[in-house]
């Protein structure tokens, strides 16, 4: 194992370190915990509460999400492992100003039954929440098995669009409503070329030959749909865009926003040649493109690969994602 | 039932658990990773001490802190499945401080089904669930008989329950891994869930 760290036990709470060093003047420990991000972000009175939690090893899924305009809280777990329902419950309130908090986080066994908890026990003391999952993944269940999916990059947008929705005073009604029908319009793909290695492991998390990709696969390195000699960027832009085309249809007259994600050790270069087939495909196709996404959003550590991710927008959603955000690692002022 | 026979029950199920631990951690390394004894033994305990010193007397306030309890000393899967269970139980049993056999099998019923629906999990997957469905719903089909009685049916419910799991394919956690290679095993949890049963039964059954 080849990474640059210091001891593996430590490798999230040092992550978590820094995160508070370098952004303290937009974040902050909830109670000093550093497993539980805050948002210090001037909220208006009452504002709904939008949370998420899940496994390090993602960033900037999920904490770097935390600021203005898009979560206020969020508890992390080890690399690719849940946090408890415990630390989930603090976050959820802590986050909650009296009318309630949604908890928006990817569709995962440990996350689903800790989130779970947390809402139990704090829907006891009579704070209302809602629960909207994550399940943008096409290729990891068929069409009809959609609840199965897995949360991926979409996710990102979800936080968006929640965030905007909440800061503009909606309900907790509303914002869940809203963040699972513009849901309903997101799906990704994505295709890996190397894997990732959990500090605490120390070994890869699957096999890959030098010449193949995978495609579909997740982004802790599950399996994907199948292993393929590896492609060219214009032949793999064109199957992730026909795999989605073919599970959410895309007409002539759509406008999407295109979000080219990378996995954590991919070039921009290549994620921009992935893009420019993207974006001639859709407009070939008559789809009009609003605010395209391209970097960084949720990686798997040092994978090599890329998502794309389409979401089909009306226009409260454009108007949302249009809404100002500004977090440790996001701003949509360069979009 | 109050919180009295609340702490005996528990303080029953937790010698169980502690009896059977390396009976389930046997069971649990043939398709898990073995911590099923360990975290059924640490939960229920847990709760059993907690109970015992507990000064609260409200059913529902009890068991959300023995769910709470029972998850920070058992984190596993089931653990957390266990924790979800006892939570949906104190939403029912909130306010109050005497609980009928009846209102118990409700609160059950509504812990179950929390469970499922948090879970994503239904009967005939090979979990805890083909213990627990099939027992509780003895209950509920026995309620003009006595506790006592009713929860002897239910123990044996479960036992069926869990012993029908050797026939499944397993759906959920780390045994998918295995396939079908998991057919002909029993199931962990379904064998906690019935060693719960039982322990409530034995326990009944003696103080009746």
């Amino acid at each position: 194992m080849k990474k640059i760290m210091n001891q593996p036990e430590q490798f999230v709470d040092e992550t978590m370190e820094a995160i508070e060093l370098a952004y303290g003047d937009k974040v902050e420990f909830l109670n000093g915990d550093r497993r539980i991000l805050m948002s210090k972000a001037p909220a208006c009175e009452g504002k709904v509460g939008i949370v998420t939690a899940g496994g390090s090893g993602h960033l900037p899924v999920f904490l770097g999400y935390v600021g203005f305009g898009m979560l206020d809280g969020c508890a992390v777990g080890n690399v690719f492992a849940s946090p408890s329902a415990q630390k989930m419950e603090e976050m959820i309130r802590a986050c909650d100003r009296g009318n309630g908090v949604l908890c928006l986080y990817g569709n995962y066994g440990g996350d689903r039954l800790n989130f779970g908890m947390a809402c139990e026990a704090v829907e006891f003391d009579d704070i209302p929440t809602r629960t909207v999952l994550v399940t943008d993944d096409v290729a990891s269940s068929p069409k009809g098995e959609e609840g199965k999916r897995r949360g991926v990059a979409g996710m990102v947008y979800a936080f968006k669009i929640a965030g905007a929705a909440a800061a503009m005073g909606k309900s907790l009604d509303e914002v869940a409503d809203i963040t699972q029908s513009a849901l309903n319009r997101i799906r990704t793909m994505g295709i890996a070329l190397s894997p990732c290695i959990v500090p605490e492991v120390g070994k890869p998390t699957f096999q890959i030959e030098a010449d193949e990709m995978e495609i579909g696969m997740g982004i802790h390195g599950e399996p994907g749909i199948q292993v393929e000699k590896l492609k060219t960027a214009d032949e793999t832009a064109q199957l992730i865009l026909e795999t989605i085309d073919r599970d959410m249809p895309l007409e002539a007259g759509d406008e999407v926003s295109v979000m080219v994600n990378g996995l954590g050790a991919t070039p921009m270069e290549e994620l921009l040649i992935i893009y420019r087939k993207v974006h001639r495909m859709l407009t070939e196709k008559g789809v009009s493109i609003y605010m395209p996404h391209i970097g960084e959003f949720a990686t798997s550590m040092e994978m090599a690969g890329l998502s794309v991710t389409i979401f089909k927008l009306d226009k409260q959603s454009k108007e949302l994602l249009r809404y100002p955000a500004s977090t440790p690692f996001y701003t949509n002022a360069n979009k | 039932m109050d919180r009295k026979a609340l702490a005996e029950v528990f303080s029953a199920i937790s010698s169980v658990m502690d009896q059977n631990k390396d009976y389930l951690i046997e069971l649990d390394q043939q398709n898990g990773d073995g911590d099923l004894g360990i975290s059924m033994s640490n939960g229920f305990r847990a709760v059993k001490l907690y109970l015992e010193q507990a000064e609260e007397t409200d059913m529902g306030k009890l068991f959300m802190k023995s769910s709470s309890v029972f998850n920070e000393a058992a984190p596993s899967s089931l653990g957390t499945i266990l924790s979800l269970g006892m939570s949906g139980m104190a939403r029912q049993l909130k306010g109050k401080e005497r609980v009928a056999f009846s209102e118990m099998n409700e609160a059950l019923d509504k812990g179950l089904h929390l469970l499922m629906e948090k879970a994503g999990s239904k009967p005939g997957e090979k979990t805890i669930l083909d213990a627990l469905c099939p027992a509780i719903q003895t209950l509920k089909e026995n309620e003009d008989i006595s506790a006592a009685e009713a929860y002897a049916l239910a123990a044996q419910a479960a036992a069926a329950g869990s012993e029908a799991t050797r026939q499944m394919k397993p759906i959920h956690g780390r045994a998918v891994y295995y396939g079908d290679k998991g057919i002909g095993l029993l199931d962990g949890g379904s064998v906690a869930g019935k060693l719960i049963m039982e322990a409530i039964a034995d326990y009944l059954g003696g103080a009746g």
